[in-house]
């Protein structure tokens, strides 16, 4: 079995790993997972996986084993699910549409009134109020659902960033105060991290305070350490036993917090297409890369290629 | 690196249009607040009526005759700016505590959001500052219960509890 270590370790292990880490992405083969797998989401449910994408799987261990699993109708985009109810998924179907099931996929029915005819990028449940789910399409911006995804509304337009609005690739509800009533839905974007008060009043960066509070001026500036400026970020996870723990995928590597998104360091050298964290244990992940599932039990320090059954 | 806009051409700019981030909001609906306060004070019904005639002629124009925001105020205009939320309720003027809605009456969003640009003028020198209280206290009387619950209960309004 192939893993992967981040820091510390030393040369010979570094290379090991790496030597590893590139077989597992580029022989496909060697780790018994067919090519073009190509899982566009994954997402913890009742315990379980579920991995999406060209074909759907689903693991019963944290994402050591997969097993295959039916697919829903149509090709998945995005994928979220009720974290009170195990099996109860949702899932965003290219071209446009969303494919509901409750019993971990076994049977899928369609959802979505109100909803323009295109494609939703990134979907999420809030994890204050998880019947509320937020969806965002490119080109045009956030929609909402308060009734588990029956009826939608549009609610937010795009970031603002480096001169032009971009768009959201994923969406992670973070159950940690904003000041302003609610709690924080963070955007991965084309152009790096943004997040809202689930009020929607503004997009903003990043910052130790509540939505309004580090704007004082006079106030000595925080510590930041934010991700790479100008990098897409595919994907971003945030455990809801931990909400301050954070995991975000960029071209440069999967990346971790654990202060809110404030302070970021590099997880993991890797491109991740889709991450997902356990809800119970910040510290147990699930990564896809173009070719391969990954799972790690220590925050990211080190992978484990996964095996399809 | 972020670009903040909002509130896109209230028409009264100079003598209206004020509180983007403030007025609005329907007469009949869900439950009202029986006892209107403001800055830790009660806004007695002579005020909120004062404030119901100032609000029509500074604030309806961009929000709206009913609070109810400037039409698809949820999409950004032309100008990058937003156009005025609702102050009915429906938008998100009580996620923000008194003195943040007095400033950004008073002094435009600006005093509140550095950079946030905004079509919201400031009313400094149009408004007196108890004809800002009362458009504030008319204002919250009709947001439903449970929004202003919500804003009683913000960090900022820790000082008024």
């Amino acid at each position: 079995m192939s893993e992967y270590h981040s820091a510390p370790m030393s040369r010979r292990t570094f290379f090991g790993s790496a030597a590893g880490l590139w077989a597992a992405i580029h022989a496909p083969g060697l780790w018994a997972q067919p090519a073009g797998t190509a899982v566009t989401g994954l997402v913890f449910s009742g315990g379980d996986v579920l991995a999406f994408g060209n074909r759907s799987l689903r693991s019963s261990d944290r994402g050591a084993t997969w097993t295959t699993h039916p697919v829903p109708d149509g090709q998945p985009a995005a994928v979220t699910s009720h974290p009170a109810r195990p099996g109860r998924l949702f899932v965003s179907i290219e071209g446009g549409g969303v494919e509901v099931s409750e019993d971990f996929g076994q049977s899928w029915r369609r959802q979505g009134q109100g909803l323009p005819d295109r494609t939703l990028d990134a979907l999420a449940n809030s994890a204050k109020n998880p019947d509320t789910l937020y969806a965002a399409i490119g080109g045009d911006g956030l929609w909402r659902s308060e009734d588990a995804g029956e009826t939608w509304e549009f609610v937010m337009d795009r970031p603002f960033l480096s001169g032009s609005e971009q768009d959201v690739r994923t969406l992670a509800s973070v159950d940690l105060a904003s000041g302003m009533g609610g709690i924080w839905l963070y955007a991965g974007t084309s152009a790096g991290l943004q997040r809202v008060p689930d009020c929607f009043c503004r997009w903003q960066d990043v910052q130790p305070q509540g939505a309004l509070d580090a704007l004082v001026e006079g106030e000595k500036a925080p510590t930041v350490m934010p991700l790479p400026e100008g990098e897409p970020v595919n994907a971003l996870v945030s455990c809801a036993a931990s909400p301050e723990r954070l995991y975000a995928a960029l071209p440069s590597g999967v990346w971790a917090s654990a202060d809110g998104g404030v302070i970021w360091s590099k997880a993991a050298p890797f491109v991740a297409t889709a991450l997902a964290v356990d809800p119970s244990d910040a510290d147990t992940l699930v990564a896809a890369t173009p070719a391969d599932l990954f799972h790690s039990r220590d925050g990211g320090q080190s992978w484990v290629v996964s095996a399809i059954l | 690196m972020n670009d903040f806009r909002a509130f896109p051409g209230c028409r009264k700019a100079t003598g209206g249009a004020l509180l983007a981030a403030i007025c609005s909001g329907a007469v009949s609906g869900p439950s009202l607040a029986e006892e209107v306060t403001f800055l830790g004070e009660t806004v007695p019904d002579a005020t909120i009526r004062q404030g119901e005639v100032l609000y029509g002629e500074y604030c309806a124009d961009c929000h709206g005759v009913n609070r109810e925001g400037a039409p698809n105020w949820r999409r950004r205009l032309e100008s990058g700016r937003m156009p005025a939320p609702p102050q009915d309720g429906t938008g998100h003027s009580f996620t923000h505590s008194d003195p943040d809605l007095f400033a950004m009456t008073k002094l435009g969003i600006d005093a509140v959001v550095p950079g946030y640009e905004s079509d919201m003028p400031a009313f400094d020198g149009v408004l007196t500052d108890s004809d800002i209280v009362a458009i504030l206290g008319f204002v919250k009387k009709h947001w439903p219960e449970d929004k202003g619950a919500i804003q009683a209960g913000l960090p900022g309004m820790a000082a008024f509890r």
